[in-house]
Formats: structure tokens, sequence, C-alpha cells
């Protein structure tokens, strides 16, 4: 039995008493699987787990409070959830998590970069995958390409390929891609000096529509219906097309996310216009490693940093006045 | 006038209630000149600081932003200022990726008592701002030129 | 107004093509997809602009007629602040829009323009609550479509009566041969814009007339029983279950709203700062809970499956109830193709279908 058979001999175990197991089934096209949810086994027949499993399954769980569910997780899933925990915004003993050994899911703009000259990824008839590679059918032809070059960015630097924190785990547990993140993609931003960029960020968000799928694709914004965003009254955003309050909107999600971000990077993945909007968070990450030493989604018995403090702050260095 | 002798910019200070806001108070009261760049909200505790509230004064172009609580141990609340320390670093820590001079903001602590402490902060700060200038301003939507106008 | 297309075929070269597009920038603003990172976006073009055709735009260019933000009027409550009881109200109306094009917009951008007009030309009111502010600028926007190579798997305008190579609404075609292009006007606004041009060679017209039908025969079938959506959806407007299934994964954002060419609503509010400010209006979608929130406090719409509900209803059923059976949907396909978590509008229609038959 293949590994995709087992989770399904899971999940189908998981359904004799839990009313409702989240996971992906076929999507639109064959490039895109979409989140599924299964409550029958005809449901179950068409999950689909691997390279198209995207989508981040811990988004939903605010809106299942009360009602045991479980979850089909990739490493990264199982973080959003770990902090969700960890933060007391869903109880551990309402979930039952089916991990799986995760190597690494497509990024669709990355298929679109390599089929470039050729047709759009939105003309590819079908998608078949053969070890490490992947094969479509194009109106050109067959093209193959290596998984990892359309793999997301996430993977190229997974610290959790496995869902440790699942209770049924599937498969053989794979090895970190890298033991340390080495935050190279803020290293290449951050050759920009400071007026670079500012630029960078008005071109970047001059492209927003304000439709919020960042926000909305993100497990951790769990405020959703009750944003400060939306606020009129203390009035944050004006409703006006500007940049300004487009990356004032990014501001408040980044700040929000600080110490809390598992980097998933649904909210980037989420943005239509492809604005890099995980890399704000990234900069908080990066300083909440380096300061406090904590990494969001890992252990739920660690207070997040932003809800404690210690006396002294030997990572704090204040300035002389 | 600015004891700077030149063009006045615009600095927002966040201060808390019991301390800095104090400190303020007693640096007036004993007549310690200060630059008058500055422009003082006073919130209850810096632990009610919000650092969007630093973030939106920057975006709506201040030059300059000055948080001040009491010092740490010292809080009216006990710990408020414990949890400022920790978010107004990172927040600090977070400015240059969006282009903007870190220096632009400062956080630090001044006790009711510390008139003279007081008039030094503002003193430093509004030179360290004079220093890089003007903000560079963030591109607004056109139609709302018209509320610009007013905040000049 | 329609005029005979046969008189009005010109030629223009892919190397003649960014004169032609500096000579439309200079009367007019000439919004043209534009890649932007990973999206293709319509950006007012200048001069070394390339034109992104090889990729379809991200966005639909309905802002161009129907702006993300807006001025209605700009206001002074005047007097003293000091003695609020002695205002001196002001009003000031926005300015004039000016005059644009949009060069190379796709047949189903066009078409989703043919959904707002009646709205907003007054209907239902006998044409006196007419939207001026959209109406003047869609009087002032010249549209140069352009007809599609190919299908992506997320189209479908031949479901909703479009076709890749469909002028309706548009002022001229736009279709790419050897060489270059062939631009045929379809109104006057269109002709006067190709004035300059040289004529096309009968071979060129042929050759334009035969990627139009290559383009019509790639175009994917539509379903047999479309006619039926209307009617299926409110049979379907009371089950709960049905909603709730279809909605699931919807993590209701708005970016199909705000793509989509065809989605037309709005909010309007004041942004003031002191005594004067402005009034706005800028688009609203029917995905957010607040979109239908109540002073009162309640919402009509609380549940994410209602709001799905009220797209696609207002899409295939409400709309064309009123409307003589046209969709408020011109089959674009970008609110699949964009949307996060893959919620596919077509399957819901023909779902619904099937599920209205079996009730």
């Amino acid at each position: 039995m293949s590994i995709q058979d087992d989770i399904k001999a899971a999940i189908a175990k998981a359904l004799q008493d839990i009313p409702c197991v989240i996971g992906w089934g076929a999507g639109p096209e064959p490039l895109r699987a979409t989140p599924l949810f299964m409550r029958n086994a005809a449901d179950v027949e068409n999950f689909t787990a691997g390279f198209l499993a995207v989508n981040n399954p811990a988004l939903y769980l605010p809106s299942c409070k009360g009602v045991k569910t479980a979850l089909v997780v990739k490493g990264c899933d199982a973080r959003s959830v770990g902090q969700l925990v960890a933060e007391n915004l869903v109880k551990r003993d309402e979930l039952y998590l089916i991990g799986y050994p995760c190597s690494g899911v497509i990024d669709v703009d990355k298929v679109a970069a390599r089929l470039e000259g050729k047709c759009e990824p939105g003309e590819v008839t079908r998608l078949r995958e053969e070890n490490e590679d992947v094969i479509l059918d194009t109106p050109g032809g067959e093209v193959r390409l290596a998984k990892k070059d359309i793999a997301a960015d996430k993977c190229a630097r997974c610290r959790y390929p496995n869902a440790e924190s699942a209770d049924v785990f599937i498969g053989e547990k794979r090895a970190p891609v890298v033991d340390q993140d080495e935050y190279a993609d803020l290293a290449d931003f951050e050759k920009l000096s400071l007026e670079e960029r500012k630029a960078f960020w008005e071109k970047e968000l001059s492209r927003c529509i304000r439709c919020y799928a960042c926000r909305n694709a993100c497990p951790l914004c769990v405020c959703r219906d009750h944003c400060v965003a939306s606020s009129r009254e203390p009035h944050w955003l004006t409703q006006a097309d500007g940049v300004r309050d487009k990356l004032f909107f990014q501001l408040i999600h980044a700040t929000h996310l600080a110490g809390r971000c598992t980097g998933c990077g649904e909210c980037e993945r989420a943005c239509p216009v492809g604005i890099p909007v995980l890399t704000l968070k990234r900069a908080f990450s990066r300083q909440v490693e380096d300061m406090f030493g904590y990494m969001a989604g890992i252990d739920v018995n660690t207070t997040p940093p932003l809800l404690t403090f210690r006396l002294e702050e030997p990572e704090i260095k204040e300035r002389e006045w | 006038m600015s004891v700077l002798n030149t063009k006045e910019l615009r600095i927002i200070g966040f201060l808390c209630n019991w301390c800095s806001y104090g400190g303020a108070d007693t640096a007036g009261v004993g007549r310690f000149t200060q630059p008058t760049d500055l422009r003082v909200v006073r919130v209850p505790c810096s632990g009610r600081i919000n650092p969007l509230f630093i973030l939106k004064s920057l975006l709506g172009g201040a030059d300059g932003v000055l948080v001040s609580g009491c010092h740490p141990r010292d809080c009216h609340y006990a710990e408020g200022n414990f949890y400022a320390r920790r978010r107004l670093e990172l927040l600090k820590g977070f400015l240059p990726v969006l282009g903007i001079d870190p220096r632009r903001f400062e956080y630090t602590w001044v006790s009711a008592s510390e008139g003279q402490r007081w008039q030094h902060v503002v003193e430093a700060f509004t030179a360290q701002i004079h220093g890089l200038g003007p903000a560079r301003g963030w591109p607004e939507a056109p139609e709302l030129e018209i509320l610009n106008a007013v905040a000049r | 107004m329609v005029m005979n297309t046969d008189t009005a075929q010109k030629f223009v070269s892919f190397e003649a093509l960014p004169a032609f597009l500096a000579k439309l920038a200079a009367g007019a603003t000439l919004y043209a997809p534009r890649r932007e990172n990973k999206a293709v976006v319509y950006r007012p073009w200048q001069a070394g602009d390339k034109v992104e055709l090889s990729l379809r735009p991200t966005e639909s260019c309905k802002h161009v007629v129907f702006p993300r933000s807006e001025e209605l009027f700009s206001f002074d409550m005047g007097g003293d602040p000091e003695k609020p009881g002695k205002a001196g109200l002001t009003l000031q109306e926005a300015s004039e829009p000016g005059p644009a094009v949009v060069f190379a917009a796709l047949s189903c951008d066009a078409r989703g323009f043919l959904a707002f007009d009646p709205v907003y030309d007054g209907c239902g009111t006998g044409g006196k609550a007419k939207d001026t502010y959209y109406l003047k600028r869609r009087e002032k926007t010249t549209l140069i479509v352009r007809t599609c190579k190919s299908s992506l798997n997320t189209c479908f305008c031949t479901w909703v009566g479009g076709s890749p190579a469909s002028s309706e609404g548009a002022d001229a075609l736009l279709t790419e041969i050897n060489g270059g292009y062939l631009l045929e006007a379809v109104t006057d606004k269109g002709a006067s814009l190709l004035a300059s041009l040289p004529a096309a060679s009968d071979e060129q017209s042929a050759a334009s007339r035969a990627a139009r039908e290559q383009a019509v025969q790639s175009a994917p079938q539509p379903p047999q029983d479309m006619i039926k959506a209307p009617a299926a959806l409110g049979a379907l407007f009371d089950s709960a279950a049905f909603w709730e299934k279809q909605s699931a994964h919807c993590i209701y954002c708005g970016a199909c709203t705000y793509l989509c060419p065809t989605c037309y609503c709005f909010n309007i509010t004041d942004e003031s700062n002191g005594l004067k400010g402005l009034r706005m209006r800028s688009w609203d979608n029917c995905m957010s809970p607040l979109f239908t929130l109540e002073t009162s406090g309640h919402n009509p719409r609380q549940e994410k499956a209602n709001r799905l509900k009220n797209r696609v209803g207002h899409k295939f059923s409400y709309y064309p109830k009123i409307h003589s059976g046209r969709f408020s949907c011109c089959g674009c396909g970008r609110c699949i193709k964009s949307c996060p978590s893959s919620v596919d509008i077509r399957k819901i229609v023909l779902d619904a279908i099937k599920e209205a038959a079996n009730v």
C-alpha cells in the first residue's frame, strides 16, 4: 500500500468517531488541489496528499471550536496547530492530527516561470509525479520539471518536515532539509539600501487590491471577522486606494504575527497579485529567534515571548542617554 | 521656536502618565529649556503603547517618535513597561525592513523626578532627528491630499 | 454604435506598436497589461513599457471605469472649530475624469462592463437614478479588446454567452496575426482611435478571421443546462446543507470579487481630518461579514455559507432574473484561478443544477 492509501485508511478510521477530517482533494486544475472536508467514505476517496497539498488546514480550526476535528497535516501545518494550542486558541484534546512525511509542496508561480514562453500554468492539462520529478502535459508537449525547482521557498528551508505532534504518523520520518534557517531570503532583501527598500514596498504595495486574502489565509489571524483594519472607530485605515493604507494594513498583520508566525507562507501564496508579504513576518521571526530563542509552533508549553518578560533582558541592549 | 535654530520637525512623544509625563512636568516647573519639536501624547502606561501607534505616526509623516515610560521595576502597574520593552525593541529592529532609519524611533525611561534627564532626552533625540532631516513621506491616494493639507 | 467592420480593418506591425501606443497615450490615459513581479496588472502605459500579452492579466480592467476608491465630493465645515454652531458648510464636486483607453483587454473584461451598465444606468428606476460617476468614466473609456489565443483550465466565457474572440462590449478588436496585429473597429469611438493606421490587406483580414475561428474552436464547450441555473439556485435558497458543503473551504477573502470584471458593489465613507474631508466610494465585497452588518448588530449573512450563496446566486440567479437572462458573470475564471483555496464557481453552479433536479 502507498502512503496515500495508508493515510486514507487512517482518515477512515478517524471518521468512526470524529465527524470531519480536513485534508486535500483534487482542485479545479491539474496544478492545484483544494482543501477537502471529509465526512464519509466517498469523500475519503477524493483525498490526495503530497506535492499538491499546499493549503494549510490549520486555518479552519478556530471555526471548528467545540467540535472534535481531525486534520491531515504537513510539518508546517502542525506548527500552526501548535501555535494555536500554545495560545489556547484551540484545544488540543478537540483535535486529532494525522501526520505524514512531507517532501515539499508546489509553488505554481515557479511552474509559471519554468513554462515562460511555452504556455501559462493554466494550460497544463495533466500532472504526473515520477519520483523527484513532475511531468506536465502542455499544449506544446510534455515538460519534465524537478520538484525541487518548483517547490515553495519554505520547503528549501524546512526544519520540520514531519508533524512531530501528530496523534498518528503515517510513513517514515524524513530528515530535516536544513538544520538551521539562515534567513537567506532576508539577506538578499537587505542588500538594498533604506531608500531602495522603501521604494520596493511602495512599488509592490501599489498593486494591492485590499482583498485581505493574506489575512484570511493566515491560520494565526484568528480575529478575522473583527479585524482592527475594518474598524471605523478607531480609524486605523481609510478606504482610499493608497500605498500608505495598504502598507499599514501589512504592518497590522506583521506586528500581530510577531512571535507567533510559523512561516507557513500562506499569506504570500494567497496574494493574488504576488506581493512578497511574508518578508515582513520573516523579519520579525528572525528577531524573535535571535532575541528570545523562540520559534513559534514548536513547543506548546512555552509562553510566546511577547506574552511574557524577564526582569533583566540580556539580549536587549538598551541605548544610553 | 526651536533651540536648534532650524526649521521645526515633527516629533511625536508617547509618555506614560505616571513617570515620564511627570518628568516632563518637572522639567517645565524647573524651567529647563527644551526644543519645541516634540508633541506629547499622554498614555496610561508604556505597556499601553501599541507598536502600531509608532508605525502610524511614522507612515503619517512624523520625522521621529519617542516613547518614554517608568524605569524597569518602577512601573505603576508593576509590569507594563516590561512587556513594552520587548515590543518596542522588536519594533526598532523591524523599521529598517521598511526602509525607515531606526534612529527615527527611540524608547527610554524617565521618572517623574528626573526633570533634568527629561531635558537631556528631548535635546538629544531632537538633535538626532535634525541630524537625519525630514522623513520622506509615503504616497497617499491622491484624493486624500485634502486631509494632508489640513494636517500641515 | 456598431459600424460596418469590413471597412475598418487596420494593421499594426510589432515594430510599429510602440508608436501606435504613444499616439493613444497622447490623447488619453492609456492602460495596458504590465508584468509586475508574479502578477499582470493594467497600469497607465508610458513610453518604453512592455505590454504583457503572453500571460493573461491577473486582475480585470474594471478599475479604469470603477476605481478602487474615488472621491464623490469634498467638504469643508468652515466656521470656527471653537464655535461649532457657526458652521459654513461648503461642498466641492470631484473633478471630471479624463479620457482613458484600455489596450489589449480580454474579451471577457469588456463583456464584464455589460453587467455593470444597466445597474448604474438606472435600471429599476426608469432611468432616473443614474450613477453619473460611473457613466462619465464609462463614456470616456475606449476598450481595445484582444482575441485570446487559447483557453485556460479556468476559462468558461462560453458558458455565459461569451467567446474568446467576442467583440461584445468592445470598441475595437485586436487579433495577433503574422508580423503584427489586425485591429478592427467595432464602434465609432474605436474607429477614431484606429484612423491613423494603415488598412489591412485581404490576406491579413483572412488571417485574422482564421485566428478568431481557431480561438472559438479551442474554447471549452458549455454545459447544456446553464439555462436552468437561475431556477436551480432559487430552489436551493433555503438549502443550508448544500451551501455549507460548497463553502466549507472558502476563506471569505475578497480576492474573487475584487478580481471579478462584473462585481460592482461599493461602500461609501467619509474620510475627514478636522473640519475638512471627503466623501468617497470604494470597492466592497459580499464575502466580508461587514458587508451586511447592520447598525443594530444584526447580520443577515453572518455565516460564510450565506455569503457565498449570495455571490453565486447574484451572478447566476437574481441578476439574470431581472436582466433578461444575462448572467452577471463573464466567465473569465479569475475567481477560480486566484482563489487561495480553489473554490470553483462552475462546480457550485453545476452541483446546484444537479441538486435542484433531485429536489
